[in-house]
């Protein structure tokens, strides 16, 4: 819990200061004649932001950082059948694929006797959840405490073509008919 | 290259992979030459098309008849694209770039080249009468593959398929022009094991699936990835299918196993998941009949006869079974036994699927590649196309669609080859790279370890002598079933000849369904526990069935003929009462009490792991090289050989089709047999 306490301190606290920094570099036009009229002082940023992780330093002193796992599980209010017996893999849905994506294992499937629709009740088989990066797909899996297996995208091997193989005359290549 | 979220699995995961890839590479990559393609400017090895150094700069130029794993044939003018200062457009797919080319893909000239094709600008949009609407008549081909011809483009990717993979000059075209048609010159079908790949070739949709046709919509279906068993070879698919059902099953790309091949078996048995299924567990009565009964009945009786028993058990297991399922068993039923009957490398196929490409020589003994692992013969067949590979043959003289050279079906051979004194054994020696690949049914021959042994000392004798060195392995087995190196991992013995000599007092089938052993060889009072997924031989001798999950029904391990683990993802829930085979005997263990300790899918993968830890090394193949130690031990062997001449089980087409009880229960199978049996009896073709 402290683990994510300070994090999310850290993150408003470094967005704060950027907002500050932006305010302090203001626009160079000056829109006053009188040059001996008192200027605001420019204030260094490096010296705001040090105050800023000062205080954030201050802020955390009472607490301790664990390095440890996250895992919602405990409060996520999803059943335990949904946590522990899912398996899920994890891989580039197709060639050109950016994203990483979930595949949950299969539960039962069944024709609606009323409509012949498809009908399941596992909700999780129709979501899809794409990450930018593998590392995050595993973060995600761990944290929710379902088991994972990453398949890595194939290596494709270079080929060579070429056209002259289906005339060349003692090469088992040649090509006698379309 | 897959790895698996335990921690201990962990670590074994893509390193392996990894080094294998860099082994391949060329060891001095020759000097790239610069060309622009949209003006980015991209570095490609001399000799590379057009076409594919666009591919590197992202750029995909269409195209219809290109394909990568066949021969350039450049007709069909879509992939026309500008070359500066080229006065016409050039045809991407054949024509191999020059150094400092300026390719322009989406240029006005480009789009107009396109244009030229004929199914781009096909005809006008209102009638005017001037041209005459093209249709062709449909062909009938066979069982599986059906023709919408009037859709066809003429892009003879089919043609070439057939020609270059399969090996079978079936398809070709007649008439030039608008008249040009792709057929089979007479009516005929098309007779090859590998003919659904035609389907997934095709760009336009004349060639499709004749057992898939209106059955669902691409979109409605759900696709799960998975691993074939019809054969030893361990395809990558993608099972599609919905409401419970599957629908078909197509080849998804490994360029180590199946390339994006897929033998008819693999692909069009799933029929028979639906058909002969066991649904609930059963026992026979009094009467001596099978009668449906709970689960709580069936493992009681189960437990109580193996109780009786007092260690008087036997178990066999079938081609289709996992390796969750054996390792289970195996410390249900034999808990002390050891593991590992055998040296590792005596088993595998040692040079790997893709090692045939390398390889200059290979000889088979007693083994039909095309109908025992299609896509291994594929590979081979690759290797003798482009690599002038030369390979003979010592058994039946049999078509396996390349040029052959049949040394005999004598026994004798062997010895000779190993002495020296066959005409063969000069150019056998002579070899850089030699491969001597096994079939598993000379192994299952009375003098099976005489000829085993001589065929070992052979190979080791040219594998001190050939070019390739330590790294390069010439002995091989080429194997049938999906389940049998898993289950000489894990330390079952193959042959049941001990099981015929001291019958047991309980016999546990784990889907064995050859029929290796029959209730003849056995006492009248053995109890026959049968667990699997078809009523089959099995069942039908059975005293006890537990109905177990067919291999779309479970995440389960299984090892192919290189020795490479891989899983099926469950793509269904196992049909009625029907459970995951690792799970029945777990439950079996409680009442039994020998409470098996795994409860998890990962606590069994564990034990697995424990046993043979290349069993979960999923992706990667565990090498072995233990042949002089295989070697000495073949020089102790000693026996008669018999007389009788090397033989095969599958010598034709209509023997690939029904292998296992899967199979024997597809509709489509059956159906394949009989248009082959037909087929064969036409006095108008070969």
């Amino acid at each position: 819990m402290a683990l994510r306490l300070s994090t999310s301190l850290l993150s408003q606290l470094s967005r704060v200061g950027r907002l500050q920094g932006r305010a302090v570099s203001t626009s160079a036009v000056r829109y006053v004649d009188d040059l001996t009229v008192k200027q605001v002082e420019p204030k260094d940023t490096k010296s705001i932001l040090a105050s800023e992780e000062v205080q954030h330093q201050k802020a955390i002193s009472g607490y301790i950082t664990i390095d440890t796992p996250v895992d919602i599980t405990p409060i996520s209010g999803v059943p335990e059948e949904h946590i522990k017996t899912r398996r899920v893999v994890i891989k580039l849905p197709s060639k050109n694929a950016m994203q990483w994506r979930l595949f949950f294992d299969e539960r039962e499937r069944w024709e609606n006797p009323l409509m012949g629709w498809s009908s399941t009740a596992d909700p999780l088989s129709n979501i899809q959840v794409d990450f930018s990066s593998q590392e995050d797909a595993i973060a995600f899996c761990d944290k929710n405490g379902w088991e994972w297996t990453v398949v890595d995208p194939p290596v494709k091997p270079p080929r060579v073509k070429n056209y002259g193989a289906n005339f060349s005359w003692n090469k088992r290549t040649r090509r006698s008919t379309k | 290259m897959l790895r698996i979220g335990a921690s201990r699995l962990l670590q074994h995961g893509g390193r392996h992979a990894a080094v294998v890839s860099a082994a391949r590479t060329q060891s001095s990559a020759p000097d790239k030459i610069e060309v622009f393609i949209d003006d980015m400017p991209v570095m490609v090895p001399p000799g590379t098309t057009v076409l594919q150094a666009a591919a590197q700069a992202g750029v995909e130029i269409p195209r219809f008849c290109y394909h990568e794993r066949l021969s350039v044939a450049g007709n069909c003018r879509m992939c026309l694209v500008e070359v500066e200062k080229s006065v016409k457009p050039v045809a991407a797919c054949a024509m191999p770039v020059m150094k400092g080319w300026r390719i322009k893909t989406d240029s006005e000239m480009t789009r107009k080249a396109r244009e030229g094709d004929q199914s781009m600008a096909f005809g006008s949009d209102r009638s005017r009468f001037l041209e005459n609407k093209r249709a062709v008549e449909d062909k009938n081909i066979g069982p599986l593959v059906k023709t919408i011809m009037t859709r066809c483009i003429h892009c003879t990717r089919c043609v070439r398929f057939a020609t270059e993979i399969a090996g079978v000059e079936d398809l070709g075209t007649t008439g030039r022009g608008t008249n040009m048609e792709i057929g089979t010159y007479v009516e005929k079908m098309l007779l090859s094991e590998l003919s659904g790949n035609v389907i997934d070739l095709c760009p336009v949709g004349a060639l499709t699936s004749k057992p898939y046709a209106f059955t669902a919509r691409p979109w409605e279906i759900r696709r799960t990835d998975s691993v074939d068993v019809m054969d030893a070879v361990g395809s990558n698919i993608v099972v599609n299918h919905r409401t419970g059902e599957v629908l078909r099953i197509l080849p998804q790309v490994n360029e180590d196993i199946n390339e994006e091949w897929l033998s008819d078996k693999s692909r069009f048995a799933y029929d028979g998941l639906k058909r002969q299924r066991l649904v609930y567990p059963m026992v026979k009565d009094s009467d001596g009949e099978l009668r449906p009964c709970e689960w709580e009945d069936a493992l009681i009786v189960a437990a109580k006869a193996l109780k009786a028993a007092d260690g008087s058990v036997a178990a066999i297991a079938g081609g289709l079974a996992d390796a969750e399922a054996l390792v289970a068993l195996k410390d249900l039923v034999f808990p002390d036994a050891g593991t590992g009957t055998d040296l590792r490398s005596s088993y595998l196929l040692n040079t790997k699927i893709v090692g045939v490409e390398e390889a200059d020589m290979i000889v088979f003994v007693g083994a039909n590649p095309r109908f025992e692992a299609p896509l291994f013969n594929t590979r081979v067949r690759k290797a003798w196309t482009y690599n002038e590979l030369h390979a003979a043959m010592i058994g039946p003289d049999v078509n396996l669609t390349y040029d052959c050279e049949h040394l005999g079906d004598d026994a004798s051979i062997i010895g000779k080859l190993l002495d020296g004194s066959h005409p063969f054994s000069q150019r056998l020696t002579a070899a850089k790279r030699p491969m001597i690949v096994v079939g598993t049914s000379l192994l299952a021959r009375p003098d099976g370890d005489v000829l085993y042994a001589q065929l070992l000392q052979l190979s080791q004798k040219l594998r001190s002598s050939c070019e390739g060195g330590s790294e390069w392995r010439v002995f091989n087995i080429l194997h049938r079933v999906a389940s049998q190196v898993a289950a000489l991992d894990l330390g079952y013995t193959p042959g049941v000849a001990d099981i015929r000599n001291n019958p047991p007092k309980v016999l546990y089938l784990m889907g064995a369904d050859e029929g290796a052993i029959t209730r003849e060889d056995l006492p009248k009072d053995t109890l026959v526990i049968y667990q699997g997924h078809h009523g089959d031989q099995g069942a039908e001798m059975a005293d006890v069935v537990l109905p177990g999950a067919a291999y779309t029904e479970k995440t389960a391990t299984y090892v192919n003929m290189e020795g490479r683990a891989q899983q099926t993802q469950a793509a269904l829930v196992p049909p009625g009462m029907a459970r995951e085979d690792w799970k029945i005997i777990r439950a079996l263990s409680e009442i039994v009490d020998t409470r098996l300790p795994y409860d998890k899918l990962n606590d069994i993968r564990n034990r697995l792991a424990e046993v043979s830890p290349n069993l979960t090394r999923y992706g990667d193949v565990e090498e072995a090289n233990y042949f002089a130690q295989a070697t000495a031990l073949a020089e102790m062997v000693s026996g008669k050989k018999g007389a009788a001449p090397i033989d095969v089980p599958q010598k034709k087409l209509e023997d690939f089709y029904m292998t296992n009880s899967i199979t024997r229960a597809s509709p489509t199978m059956a159906k394949c047999i009989a248009a082959v049996k037909k087929e064969a009896a036409n006095k108008y073709i070969e």
